[in-house]
């Protein structure tokens, strides 16, 4: 048994160590002009995070002369997260740049790495510990402007359907919070389903199916809540309903293709095309991360940065809808906002445009290439 | 004398051969870790990693008291973050209020053990759904106390369970794990400590030398729950916060660390010590990740391909019996000896007719099928209750066809789930790599779908890539003797890395034509899968019902070891098993894909519990060996039509979690087993 023991632990040693040296060396010594920075995202399983990811990656890439980015997932569980934070500070990162799964539980690793000297950001949600930055998204601002064009769009009055996000966090709280305070200044708006979306298009086209069985399309005059805009107009067009109806938010470019005028781009076909959908686009930023990025630089470089930066949020309606040719930064600058159904899928996050940092444009978000210029 | 040293050795190895593989595992992953650190771990970080591990240990050592008695307690997860949130949410400067809100902490999760206890015992219900509808229920009520994350405890507090308990040599945490193992080893010597034993290796035998088998086994839920409980309250102390959304994800990693603790399913043999160096292997693996700089998309790869190594170290024997088997394959050939001969003998039928049974053919049916009704009838019961309440509270605003429509749609991707995971769970195995390959053959539907491209070749190519991966968990369980959880959970991690690395995370292309014509047009004011659905129940039916694999499935899952000695490869079963539900989950990928125009890569994640809870609200046993199509095609129409009504309501996700859980028990409450 114990011969057998050892010769078993030679053998896993043998085989862990001979699979990680295929798919990287083990960390080199750090080149002393460089800053070490790492990104601890909490998950990469959606959209969203991808190309969240991939414009981190940009950035780190059009700064490569002084920043060695490496980045670790550590999967939806916070005490993994947790001994991720630990063990960068243990691998002598300068900065972390997180994406915290929760905005209290890492708290303490995070006082931690800043004892340490570490610099640490959170982007998109916020972490309450104050020795952090947080780089975010202003989730009232967003629900309030999103749930008052909707009301607005309903002429104040009707049945409106309320989809909610991933019960339990902050961003949901907030959203649903700021839009009801919205929704209940008219008493003639009434709110008769809230289908529970999760922030995923697959779930909230389950759950408002669901919602719809024991309802009628005719009775339902505006929708609002994150990830479903295009599932209710599809949902719509396959009831066919005549007209569809007012909804907010969501940042895919899906939703953004449908609110163009019917016709405008020639070889769209099926439910991912312009459809001239009366909606409000908005949605948190993926660019984040990239931000949060470029802030560590400075202030590692010593430069004053406040502890909470806020993202841009640009509202795309039918009126400022417009169609990007190369998706480049100084083109996305003049206004465009809306990419052709060739170029991505629906699902795809189009509200990429943020103005503090230029060396992000369209190829940096879909494949993590900085802009050339 | 030298003899019997080493025979006292021997034995003291083979005993412990679970913690001892434990052991070599973490000190394998520590080695590797430490020989690739610049700095190595300091006091500071032996200390950090103590304190985020200790809520792991502390939930996966309760967890592995109910496997040992061959239970399985999904609430783990939702009862920690219910202990957090009461703890953070309440207590304040007084070091009454912090002993006492602990207190309450701990107290929590002793009365959900017990709650599940009463279900699981008292009411013999099967563990996994009573603490699946624990779990929903809990993390309906934790909203309820606290709606976001928040709350605040004193720093004292934090500071007691975080700091040092002797400066600069222990670490609170460490004493807390080290009470936990004191508490666990007093147990495991008192007389509940052999009876968890007895109970988990042979109930029958155990009952049998006067063992108080009830007793004990509801003993065992409501320590484990105190376990879950105490977790929460480390957890409390640690983050010196409440969140509710904490907690839920630690299931799975909690179950890992049960089974790098050496713990076998099987019951009876194992212990808590194992287990908390599973829990540190766990997390010491994301050092690993970090300090080989893996790629975001190949970490759950790396980390699935760890598990399997890990516990390859249990398969040592089956490994040797697999080979030995296929050596004597080779030999018969050589001798030339016909091996199918048992085959034949296995498959021949029964000629006599059985002259018990009552003389007219309804009665010899009723009899016949006494168990499978007895198991069928309840779900259907509860749908029509269901369907009943749905159009009373809807009276007026319900269009029958749209409603029926919507319930057959939605219902379909539970079916068909349904069906493989009921197969994986007849033959005795569960199967967890469901929502991976939903996601993998949805995404692969869409990439590979290029305008001109065969649709009939597609689908035939993604249905059968899922078949062919869902056989290699049935390799690893069935030939490899690797426990399904793990096989299952290691395969989801593999493929759902495999999907980010093919689609660089941004899954692109639309479903052929005729898959979203099949899931969203109409024929006669009914969607097309609708009809499709009719025609899968009765062909899943027949599967299961009357032919020749069914019952070579039913025996494997009944007694693998009567299988083997009737002429049945039970290997050959378990890996056919694995590969239909590998077929169907690809199927329903299909379908998503084509329901929602696109593939998603979080698209199957929501499918896991429910695929779960549809067949044991059909009727099936966890144990194996029985189930009925039937009844499953009844669970899942039950399980959409009650999420159909709960959309439909105007009610908090707290409420509706809470209302969701009691209505699964109260379904499944008709499934009692043993009431003979």
């Amino acid at each position: 048994m114990r011969t057998l023991l050892n010769a078993w632990r030679a053998v896993l040693c043998g085989v862990a160590s001979l699979a990680m040296g295929f798919i990287a060396t083990p960390a080199s010594a750090q080149d002393s002009k460089h800053y070490k920075v790492f990104l601890s995202m909490s998950y990469v399983g959606n959209d969203w995070q991808a190309e969240a990811q991939n414009m981190v990656t940009a950035m780190a890439k059009a700064h490569s002369d002084k920043v060695d980015l490496r980045i670790q997932v550590a999967g939806p569980v916070a005490q993994k997260q947790i001994q991720q934070i630990n063990a960068m500070v243990q691998a002598g990162a300068n900065a972390i740049i997180v994406y915290p799964i929760s905005p209290t539980a890492l708290n303490p690793a995070i006082k931690n790495a800043c004892d340490k000297g570490v610099v640490v950001f959170a982007y998109d949600s916020s972490v309450t510990e104050p020795c952090a930055y947080n780089v975010v998204t202003d989730q009232t601002e967003l629900a309030t402007k999103s749930a008052q064009w909707v009301a607005d769009k309903m002429d104040h009055k009707g049945n409106l359907i309320f989809i909610t996000g991933v019960p339990g966090t902050s961003v949901d709280t907030d959203r649903n919070k700021a839009a009801r305070a919205v929704f209940a200044k008219y008493p003639d708006i009434k709110i008769v389903a809230e289908p529970n979306g999760m922030w995923s298009q697959a779930v909230a086209r389950k759950a408002i199916s669901e919602a719809m069985a024991t309802m009628s399309w005719d009775d339902i005059k505006g929708a609002w809540g994150a990830a479903a805009c295009i599932q209710i107009w599809t949902l719509q067009m396959e009831a066919n309903s005549k007209t569809l109806i007012p909804c907010g938010t969501e940042g895919s470019n899906g939703m953004r293709v449908m609110m163009l005028p019917k016709g405008s781009i020639a070889d769209a076909t099926g439910a991912y095309s312009p459809q001239g959908a009366p909606g409000i686009s908005l949605e948190s930023h993926p660019g984040a991360g990239a931000m949060a990025l470029k802030l560590a630089m400075d202030v590692l470089e010593g430069k004053k940065v406040d502890k909470l930066t806020m993202m841009p949020l640009e509202a795309v309606t039918a009126d400022n809808a417009k169609l990007c040719q190369t998706g480049s930064f100084d083109e996305l600058s003049k206004g465009c906002n809306v990419f052709d159904p060739g170029l991505v899928p629906s699902g795809w996050f189009a509200n990429i445009l943020n103005p503090a940092t230029p060396e992000v444009g369209f190829q940096a978000a879909l494949v993590g290439q900085p802009e050339t210029n | 004398m030298s003899l019997r040293c080493s025979n006292d050795l021997l034995r003291f190895t083979r005993r412990n051969d679970g913690v001892l593989i434990a052991l070599a595992t973490l000190a394998c992953v520590f080695a590797v870790l430490n020989m690739n650190l610049q700095q190595t771990f300091s006091y500071y970080d032996v200390s950090n990693t103590f304190s985020s591990t200790a809520t792991l240990a502390l939930a996966a050592m309760g967890a592995t008291i109910v496997v040992l008695i061959r239970g399985l307690d999904l609430s783990v997860g939702a009862v920690i973050s219910l202990s957090n949130c009461l703890a953070a949410a309440n207590m304040s400067d007084s070091s009454v209020s912090m002993i006492g809100w602990s207190l309450a902490g701990v107290l929590v999760g002793t009365a959900t053990g017990l709650f599940n206890a009463v279900f699981i015992v008292l009411f013999r219900l099967p563990s996994i759904i009573v603490t699946l509808a624990t779990m929903f229920i809990v993390e309906g009520l934790t909203l309820l106390i606290l709606e976001q994350p928040g709350g605040a405890v004193p720093p004292a507090f934090s500071n007691f369970f975080i700091g040092d308990a002797i400066p600069g040599l222990v670490q609170a945490p460490a004493v807390v794990i080290l009470l936990a193992l004191l508490v666990w080893a007093l147990l495991r010597n008192t007389r509940l400590g052999t009876h968890i034993y007895a109970v988990g290796s042979d109930p029958d035998a155990a009952r049998s030398k006067g063992v108080p088998v009830s007793l004990t086994r509801m003993s065992v839920y409501v320590i484990a729950g105190t376990f879950y409980g105490a977790a929460g309250v480390f957890l409390t102390a640690q983050t010196g916060s409440g969140d509710p959304t904490v907690g839920p994800p630690m299931l799975l990693p909690v179950f890992v660390a049960v089974v790098l603790g050496g713990t076998s399913f099987a019951g009876g043999r194992g212990g808590c010590a194992g287990t908390v160096l599973g829990a540190f292997t766990v997390m010491l693996i994301v050092n690993l990740l970090l300090v080989f700089n893996v790629p975001t998309f190949y970490a759950t790869i790396v980390e699935g391909g760890l598990l399997i190594v890990a516990v390859l170290a249990n398969s040592v024997p089956r490994i040797r019996e697999a080979v030995a088997t296929a050596w004597i394959v080779v030999l018969k050939r050589r001798a030339g000896l016909p091996h199918f001969a048992r085959r034949a003998a296995a498959s021949s039928t029964l000629m006599r007719n059985d002259e018990t049974l009552p003389a007219n053919p309804v009665g010899r049916w009723l009899r016949r099928n006494r168990s499978a009704l007895r198991f069928t009838v309840p779900t259907y019961l509860g749908l029509a209750v269901l369907l009943l309440v749905t159009a009373a509270m809807f009276h007026g605003r319900l269009s029958l066809e749209v409603y029926v429509n919507t319930l057959l749609v939605l219902g379909s991707f539970l079916a068909v789930l349904g069906l493989g995971q009921g197969i994986v769970v007849i033959s005795g195995g569960l199967d967890l790599s469901v929502p991976a390959m939903i996601t993998f053959s949805g995404v692969l539907l869409c990439e590979w779908n290029a305008p001109g491209s065969s649709s009939i070749t597609l689908l035939v190519g993604v249905a059968l890539l899922g078949a062919l991966i869902g056989s290699i968990s049935g390799i690893g369980v069935g030939i490899l003797g690797i426990h399904p959880l793990i096989m299952t959970l290691a395969m989801n991690g593999i493929i759902d890395g495999a999907t980010l690395v093919m689609t660089d995370g941004t899954p692109r292309g639309v479903p052929p034509g005729i898959v979203s014509w099949f899931m969203t047009g109409k024929i006669l004011g009914l969607t097309p899968v609708a009809y499709g659905l009719m025609l899968f129940v009765i062909c899943a039916s027949l599967l299961l019902g009357r032919t020749v694999y069914a019952r070579r499935l039913y025996l494997v899952g009944s007694s693998p070891l009567v299988a083997r000695f009737s002429g049945v490869s039970v290997g050959r079963v378990q890996i056919a098993a694995y590969g239909l539900s590998g077929l169907c989950s690809a199927v329903v990928g299909v379908m998503l894909a084509g329901f929602s125009g696109q593939a998603f890569i979080d698209m199957g994640t929501p499918y896991l519990l429910p695929s779960i809870a549809v067949i044991v609200i059909g009727g099936v046993a966890m144990s194996g060996g029985r189930g009925t199509y039937l009844g499953v095609f009844g669970g899942a129409l039950l399980l959409t039509a009650l999420t159909t009504v709960l959309q439909g309501m105007l009610l908090p996700v707290a409420v509706r979690n809470v209302i969701f859980g009691l209505v699964i028990l109260g379904a499944v409450i008709g499934l009692r087993e043993n009431q003979a």
